[in-house]
């Protein structure tokens, strides 16, 4: 029942938070915090529990949901890309929720939404049929419309205007053009199994049905449609605009969990229905997908170089930093794959710390315009050694996690697609490029008097910035733990290289 | 039991000293400054340990030297194994020393340096990673390991230069300082890289057996080693990297002293000699790396005689040294490279503190236009700083002179073509610790200097001791006793004991009195030897006085290149991605929306009209398809 | 008495009920010609059944199809009366709220 769980807790968890008056706003954050403290423990027991020499599938749990001919079954397991996917999830869902202490206009409908939009999350992590996996898909991206189009700001840009509404709308079409593509890859793939005499929306089934001569015809014809409706989630170019506009329009909780986990969604789906169910399509097109990747990287980070608003900056750095897990998955070696993971992790906990200060600054200066803000460092230290942590993770330095996921990504990328490993490299050098400029501008240097009144970061918000900051520091110095489960489920993956 | 196994010690005190200052500082005494002092320290003793025990230990060979080390896996991704590791010869038991003895002393130093400083504890505690990375990099024993440490070194830099950080000159410095050595490091992870790809191992003795062994092919090799040569570049500061350094001086003038004497300038060098088998078997890369370092010390040369900052002269002078170990190492000079590091980094510590102490009680004044005389106020500094001075000079019998002399030896032998123009920096160099000395110290004291006072003597102990091993240090490559000298213990497959040359140390030995001599009459008495000469170059003069335009030329590359094509691919991506491609089909479906909508007029018999010829045309259709 | 003749009567009255709902303004006119058109139909099926068909299907249907009839023509009164009362007018071209 453990996976169950944390599909249960924040979905049960949301409903009973709406039986709560809605004036009790304290009591509703309270027991907001503490559904997240059981999902996080939950998670790291879940996270710990998993045994990565035995691999596979683990904590599984399947009911019957719909008999033949769909033979749909609710079932559950978590493996080794899933395990870190679902520790990520926990984390950031902890920090995310700590933020939302902030949240003054509703938070009872807001926790709501959001305990759904995490359940969403769990569930898709951790389905195990293709039916229950799409469901929670959607489950996780439709509350993404309320919750940037009610509690979201607008922002003029003087050239351009870009409104909440425009921002949440932007995301929901997009996400779900995206999972129309997925769902017609899905019907097809369970027609093709249908045709095969064994009906399933099965994973693992679905791996091992026997499909007639024209299978690989049909990989290739299907497979683009699933890298492309994940890809969009995962921010690729050029689908990837939705991303920055949306962080720019979401409140600061909201950015984390979009940035943090909603994103990795869009790759875990791209390797758990893409590359695990059509391996020999995903041959095909994993060229295509390792180009897109390495214009993702390198034209994030140039993009972001330019951006004068700091979440601009942040979500261009999104669409670069998930170019390195495009990259990492095309090259379906197993170093870069498990860099990609790897990535996948790091990035979350990365960028959720990125928006958590970035919002500790909104809310003090209202504003995050690059050119105005100055010197804040005087006046709001914390939140200055805690945004230099968090890009220096950024621009890939070492001791940090997202060094060891880049390094591991260029190895492997450097035998299959050596320009693209070295265009990955040179994104880094530009990463860091933009991230110390914004440094040096926006916290360093003498303060503008007008910021003199700032105060640093709450001790909640502080709280949630050291929880990711240390999970940053942890991972980079000791990345056994994570790629030891990251191996278990990279070695499964059919088609990948390097297995020896 | 093996004592150079203890050597990850000396790294691990001064990494640990960087959690706990930085995390505990504040509940501890005196902002537990005295932890990272005990942790420098405790490795400084560690390193007589392991040097005793390397002495009698029974390593084996790599190289023609002994080896040892150990290694311990940090995680394995697919089926690589990447792993921690030390390796402890004799290049890194030099460095260690080294670097532990001007680490401990800078970091006394800066106990008086730093006094009363809002965030003496954090000065500290980076101080202690900066010194623990550069440890680390020394001892690594694979690629991964050292671009891991190579990496924290830079960021160190980039916190200390930046200490400052309401200044805006020094926070612009630091991150002058990362993204240009940053530059370099992209060729270094491109060529570790490159080398795991045609050897599939990071570590060290593996790819150098490999490259030895001509498992490598010639090309990818000689690029492998300009890769890895461009990282030091960018670490050491070589033309045209080098337009950091000088501006690094915004850091605290001790970073300055750590930066170049023992840890960051160094490790680029060090990195060269560490990877000498790859450039030994690609020689066209040795060539390039010979050029280059003449190329900046000759120009860093020129830039630090016309410089009035008293902390630029130093780091012009230091880049100016750095092309000359590079050199040395192109020439095969390793053991003189190696030898000239250490000479240099002891003259340069002192060289640093003395200026340190003049800026000290001179209110952070650096300009030394308005300095001179202060030998009368200052005794102890100024004999610190001369000795260092005329040790870099090359004055005879000093550190300097025999290290310079062993490197002018090593491109006699191998690129004598280079001769010229290395007697020729070699010469500059006199020339300008010349005007820095005389013109600070000597001639007459300012009437508004009378105040100045001699720094306490927590800022001079440390300048003392280390002005002995800076006019000292020399002594260790004479062959002493049977068990021959420096250039013994020290070497690159062959042992050499060494050597004097006697017409090019005394050419040389006459060209650097030559040159103190000239720059007395020139600057220490106030002549006015240099102005017609520099009425007459003024065109020159103008040049280097402007850096050879290489700071407007990078900035008008970022500012005019580089930034407008951010611009425009943003722009592009707001306008042709965004709006057009996303909004286009989006405002595409509201207009057709707009044009259509205009058939539901609303009346009623337009409505009744459509849905009968509607039907007309399903009765057609149907009696068309049933009359087949 | 041929089933023909019953269908052409049929036809003449639906094209007369089609003409009046085509032709006219008055909403109570359209009204009526649809019944008219129904009533049409309901001859159809009628004469149908009667004459093919033994189980009284058409019949249902058309009893079904006035049963359907009435009710629409209560609530088509009902609109019209509204119509009337608000717009002080039955005449369809002069109203076209049904649109956007």
């Amino acid at each position: 029942m453990a996976l169950f769980a944390t599909i249960l807790i924040p979905l049960l968890g949301g409903i009973i938070l709406a039986f709560f008056p809605a004036h009790r706003g304290r009591e509703i954050k309270v027991f907001a915090i503490l559904l997240s403290v059981a999902t996080l423990i939950l998670s790291i027991v879940l996270f710990a529990a998993y045994d990565y020499s035995a691999g596979g599938f683990q904590f599984r749990e399947s009911f019957k949901w719909l008999d033949h001919p769909m033979n749909i079954t609710f079932s559950l397991g978590m493996d080794g890309i899933s395990a870190p996917m679902v520790l990520l999830t926990g984390i950031v869902m902890f920090a995310a929720t700590l933020i939302a202490w902030n949240i003054q206009h509703r938070p009872k409908d807001f926790l709501v939404l959001l305990m759904m939009l995490v359940a969403g999350v769990f569930g898709t992590f951790v389905s195990l049929d293709l039916f229950f996996l799409f469901f929670f898909y959607e489950l996780a991206v439709l509350p993404m419309f309320l919750l940037i189009g009610v509690w979201g700001s607008s922002s003029d840009f003087g050239t351009f205007f870009r409104s909440k509404e425009y921002g949440a709308m932007k995301l929901t079409l997009y996400l779900v053009a995206g999972s129309v593509l997925v769902w017609v890859a899905i019907m097809a793939m369970f027609w093709a199994s249908y045709q095969a005499g064994t009906p399933t929306f099965s994973l693992e089934e679905l791996r091992s049905v026997e499909f007639n001569d024209s299978y690989k015809h049909f990989q290739n014809l299907f497979f683009p449609l699933v890298m492309v409706g994940f890809g969009v989630l995962a921010g690729l170019w050029p689908f990837h605009t939705w991303s920055p506009d949306g962080h720019v329009a979401a409140p600061t909780s909201v950015s984390m969990l979009h940035a943090g986990v909603l994103m990795k969604l869009g790759a875990y789906g791209i390797i758990r229905v893409g590359l695990e169910l059509m391996p020999e399509g995903a041959e095909t097109w994993l060229p295509v997908l390792v180009g897109l990747g390495a214009v993702n990287v390198f034209y994030g980070a140039v993009s972001a170089m330019s951006q004068t608003d700091l979440k601009y900056v942040v979500g261009y750095s999104s669409v670069s930093h998930m170019g390195y897990v495009l990259i990492g998955i095309a090259t379906l070696d197993r170093l870069g794959m498990g860099g990609a993971v790897l990535q996948m992790f790091s990035h979350g906990i990365m960028t959720a710390l990125f928006f958590a200060l970035v919002g500790a600054i909104y809310d003090r200066a209202h504003v995050r315009d690059v050119g105005v803000l100055e010197g804040l460092a005087k006046r709001m230290p914390m939140t200055a050694a805690f945004f230099a942590v968090a890009g220096l993770a950024s621009l890939g330095l070492p001791g940090l996690s997202g060094f060891v996921a880049e390094f591991l990504v260029f190895v492997g990328a450097f035998k299959t697609y050596l320009p693209v490993a070295v265009i990955g490299v040179i994104g880094a050098a530009i990463t860091a490029v933009y991230i110390l400029r914004l440094l040096a501008k926006v916290f360093f240097g003498p303060i503008r008097p007008e910021w003199e009144h700032l105060t640093d970061a709450s001790r909640v918000e502080l709280g949630a910035a050291a929880l990711l900051a240390f999970v940053l520091l942890f991972v980079g110095v000791w990345p056994l733990p994570l790629m030891d489960v990251i191996n278990a489920g990279v070695i499964e993956i059919p088609g990948i290289l390097g297995s020896g | 039991m093996d004592l150079t196994q203890l050597a990850w010690l000396i790294p691990a005190f001064s990494f640990i000293a960087f959690f706990l200052v930085v995390f505990l500082g504040k509940f501890l005494p005196g902002r537990g400054v005295w932890i990272s002092i005990l942790a420098i320290g405790g490795g400084f003793v560690v390193f007589w340990v392991v040097l005793v025990g390397f002495l009698g230990a029974d390593c084996p060979m790599a190289f023609g030297q002994a080896t040892c080390g150990f290694s311990m896996e940090w995680f394995t991704a697919g089926d690589v194994e990447l792993s921690w590791g030390i390796i402890v010869d004799p290049l890194s038991v030099v460095m260690l020393g080294m670097v532990t003895l001007v680490g401990l002393m800078i970091q006394v130093y800066s106990l008086g340096y730093m006094k009363g400083d809002p965030r003496l504890g954090w000065y500290f505690a980076v101080h202690s990673l900066f010194i623990a990375s550069m440890l680390a990099l020394v001892l690594a024993d694979n690629f991964l390991l050292l671009y891991v440490v190579w990496e924290l070194v830079g960021l160190c830099s980039y916190l200390l230069i930046g200490f400052w950080y309401e200044r805006r000159s020094a926070s612009e410095a630091a991150k002058k300082a990362f993204i240009t050595t940053r530059i370099g490091d992209v060729g270094l992870l491109i060529g570790i890289l490159l080398l795991f790809d045609q050897t599939g191992t990071f570590s060290m003795s593996g790819t150098f057996e490999a490259a030895t062994a001509g498992q490598i092919g010639q090309g990818t090799l000689t690029l492998a080693a300009l890769l890895i040569f461009l990282g030091a570049m960018g670490k050491s500061a070589q033309f045209p990297l080098h337009v950091w350094l000088p501006d690094a001086m915004e850091g605290p003038t001790p970073v300055s002293a750590l930066i170049h004497a023992a840890t960051m300038v160094a490790a680029g060098v060090f990195l060269v000699a560490r990877a000498f088998p790859i450039f030994e078997a690609a020689p066209d890369a040795l060539t390039v790396v010979a050029v280059i370092g003449l190329i900046t010390a000759l120009i860093a040369a020129s830039q630090a005689l016309v410089a009035t900052d008293l902390k630029r002269i130093l780091a012009y002078s230091t880049v100016s040294h750095l092309g000359l170990m590079m050199l040395s190492l192109g020439a095969f000079g390793y053991t003189a490279a190696i030898f000239h590091l250490v000479a240099h980094g002891f003259s340069k510590a002192v060289l640093f503190l003395g200026a340190g102490s003049v800026m000290h009680s001179m209110d952070e004044e650096t300009d030394i236009r308005k300095m001179g005389g202060l030998r009368k106020v200052m005794p102890v500094t100024a004999l610190t700083f001369t000795i260092g001075a005329l040790s870099l000079a090359g004055a005879p019998l000093l550190a300097g002179f025999w290290s310079k002399d062993e490197v002018l030896l090593a491109v006699l032998d191998h690129k004598n073509y280079l001769l010229a123009f290395a007697l020729i920096a070699a010469f500059l160099s006199a020339l300008y610790m010349a005007r820095a000395l005389f013109v600070v110290f000597y001639g007459k004291l300012k009437d508004e200097n009378q105040h100045v006072h001699e720094s306490p003597w927590v800022m001079t102990g440390p300048m003392v001791l280390l002005a002995v091993p800076a006019a000292v240090v020399g002594f260790i490559a004479l062959r002493v006793t049977d068990t021959g000298g420096f250039g013994t213990f020290l070497y690159f497959n062959k042992a050499h004991a060494f050597e004097f040359s006697y017409p090019l140390g005394i050419a040389s030995a006459l060209l650097a009195l030559g040159a103190l001599w000239l720059g007395w009459m020139a600057y220490g008495k106030g002549s006015t030897l240099l102005d017609p000469l520099k009425a007459r170059l003024g065109g020159l003069n103008r040049i280097i006085e402007n850096k050879y335009y290489l700071d407007d030329l990078y900035q008008w590359t970022i500012d005019r290149i580089i930034l407008l094509v951010a611009k425009v691919v943003a722009l592009f991506d707001r306008i042709v991605v965004n709006d057009t491609g996303v909004d286009g089909p989006a405002k595409g479906v509201r207009w057709s929306g707009g044009i259509i909508r205009y058939h539901v007029t609303g009346r009623m018999y337009n409505y009744a009209l459509g849905m009968v010829i509607g039907g007309i045309f399903v009765a057609l259709f149907w009696w068309l398809l049933t009359t087949r | 008495m041929s089933l023909e003749f019953f269908q052409v009567l049929s036809v003449a009255l639906f094209s007369i009920g089609l003409y009046g709902v085509l032709a006219r303004r008055s909403s109570v006119l359209i009204l009526m010609s649809i019944e008219l058109m129904l009533n049409a139909v309901n001859i159809n099926l009628i004469a149908a059944a009667a004459f093919l068909d033994s189980a009284f299907v058409g019949q249902i249907i058309a009893i079904f199809v006035i049963t359907v009839a009435a009710a629409e023509v209560g609530l088509a009164l009902a609109i019209i009366l509204q119509l009337a009362r608000n717009k002080s007018t039955v005449n369809v071209d002069e109203v076209d709220l049904m649109k956007w």
